[in-house]
């Protein structure tokens, strides 16, 4: 699942944009004032694949063990 | 079995070829306009192909792109970005580089090379069909009491050798061509290679009667004293420039620079894109459509008045006094409503209008100073900034005023009853028996004032039309 959000990333951050620019050019909303937006597609699909990523071990820290 | 590569490498072939052949097929498609207009919908349906074959290849179990769209796939979106964006910048009528004076010029293809055009003149009746077939230059077309068309003008043609220059100029006469009541001027500059660049400037007197159908690809529009309709479609106009016709006047163009229409008994009605408007004395209705980006001035239009520009929208029923609409500001005096106006971005100040006012603007101050005689139901809403209301001390009115965030400056005294909401405030309450007035803003002020003398006297429309 995790391989799969991280294979839609791409297309879902392609759509973004270019629905962005599209709203921009009909005069709707300016991109100067939409592009928070991106940043926020971004950070959900960030999210999306570490939720469904398996737990990493924790590194071995080395050392005597006390 | 093999691995499928992706698909949208082929989708966007398919889509390429279909595009250039439409090319092939009629060659007044632009590839550029398409551009301009339609790559953020590309880049949309890219995405949307990406996204249906990753959920394939997951639903197949097939192994997974590791990014739906690659480093390269990236760079293209880039340059199609970069692309698209700045083409549809240039194709605005109002864009720097026209600004700063830069235009493509005959300047850049040699020496210019002038030659007259000997006089063409044809009898007809009294209301001709002018047609002008599509060429770059000059049209100056009057009206006249004789029953003749007549035309005269001289050509320039920019090229590097006299030599050249002669033959582009007999390869392109100009021909009057008499059908019926139909009558078109054809200046062939089709005929020249797309390289040689040449502008035939037209004089043209017709029948006052005449009605003219004119094709440009650049250049300006002078018409004068005439009674039958006008129709301009084009290119890149420059100037387009009416005064004195007794019947209507359609423009729809790709790009004009300017558009001057005054003393106009018919209807006006301009699409496509463009940048100034000036109109003035109009005695039939005004639509705006499409994508007028300049400064639109209306001064005394009898009938109704409809504008749509890139972020307002208004309909007035009757302009007595004026409208102007720039970049960031609405400033309106004597309109007969109802008036309807929705806006962004924009300062709204409307000075002396009657009857009833619909008015939303997303951002902006609104400034009110209404008619007395004919106050009529106010319905204004702005998200934010602040709003003003200028009443006639003698004004009866029904008040229901609010801001979330913000303070109420209320000059009518007790009889408007003001409580705090919050952050916001209200103000509430009648006098005298009148029209209801619902003011909101989410983040701004209002003030209710009396207005000056001054200002009451100002208001006063010069003709007016109030019977709502």
């Amino acid at each position: 699942m995790a391989l799969f959000v991280q294979a839609i990333r791409g297309p879902i951050l392609l759509i973004t944009v270019g629905a962005l620019f599209a709203l921009h050019q009909a005069n709707i909303i300016e991109i100067s004032r939409s592009w928070p937006l991106i940043l926020i597609v971004v950070g959900v699909m960030k999210l999306m694949e570490r939720l469904f990523l398996p737990p990493v071990p924790p590194p071995f820290a080395g050392g005597p063990r006390p | 079995m093999r691995a499928r590569g992706p698909l949208s490498g082929p989708v966007v072939l398919i889509l390429v070829g279909i595009v250039f052949l439409i090319r092939a097929i009629s060659p007044n498609f632009r590839i550029t306009d398409l551009v301009a207009r339609f790559w953020p919908y590309g880049l949309i349906l890219w995405g949307v192909v990406a996204f249906i074959e990753v959920c394939i290849r997951f639903l197949r179990s097939a192994p997974l792109p590791r990014n739906g769209v690659s480093g390269g796939g990236w760079i293209a979106v880039m340059f199609l970005a970069i692309f698209g964006s700045s083409v549809f910048q240039f194709q605005r009528p109002d864009n720097w580089l026209r600004q700063v004076g830069f235009q493509s010029g005959i300047e850049a293809f040699g020496d210019e090379h002038q030659y007259p055009i000997e006089e063409i003149s044809r009898s007809t009746g009294t209301a001709p069909h002018i047609v002008f077939e599509d060429f770059r230059g000059d049209a100056k077309i009057s009206g006249t009491d004789a029953s003749v068309v007549t035309v005269t003008g001289q050509k320039t043609i920019g090229s590097f050798s006299p030599q050249d220059a002669d033959k582009a100029n007999t390869q392109s006469p100009v021909e009057v061509v008499t059908d019926g009541n139909t009558i078109t001027i054809r200046c062939h500059q089709d005929r020249l290679s797309s390289r040689t660049s040449i502008a035939t400037n037209l004089d043209v007197s017709v029948p006052k009667g005449a009605s003219v159908q004119a094709s440009l690809s650049h250049g300006n529009f002078d018409v004068s004293s005439l009674s039958g309709d006008i129709e301009l479609s084009g290119g890149s106009i420059e100037d387009v420039r009416l005064d004195d016709l007794s019947s209507g006047f359609k423009l729809d163009a790709r790009s004009t620079q300017s558009v001057h229409c005054s003393n106009v008994k018919g209807a006006i009605e301009l699409r496509g894109r463009g940048s100034d408007v000036e109109l003035e004395n109009i005695s039939g209705e005004v639509t705006i459509g499409g994508d007028y980006t300049g400064t639109i001035s209306l001064r005394a239009i009898a009938k109704p008045v409809h504008l749509e520009s890139m972020r307002t929208q208004l309909d007035a029923r009757q302009v007595n006094g004026y409208i102007r609409l720039e970049r960031g500001s609405l400033d309106a005096k004597n309109l007969v409503g109802p008036v309807k106006l929705s806006t962004r971005s924009t300062d709204v100040t409307l000075a002396g209008f009657t009857n009833a006012l619909d008015l939303q603007v997303d951002r902006g101050d609104v400034e009110l100073r209404p008619e007395s005689s004919a106050l009529g139901r106010m319905d204004v809403h702005t998200r934010s900034g602040n709003i003003e209301l200028a009443l006639p001390p003698s004004a009866k009115f029904a008040l229901n005023a609010g801001t979330e965030n913000g303070g109420i400056d209320n000059q009518f005294g007790d009889g408007l009853k003001e409580s705090s909401e919050g952050r916001g405030a209200r103000l509430e309450g009648s006098i005298g028996n009148g029209p209801d007035l619902n003011l909101v803003t989410q983040h701004g002020s209002i003030t209710v004032r009396k207005a000056s003398g001054e200002e009451t006297a100002e208001a006063q429309p010069s003709s007016g039309d109030s019977d709502h």
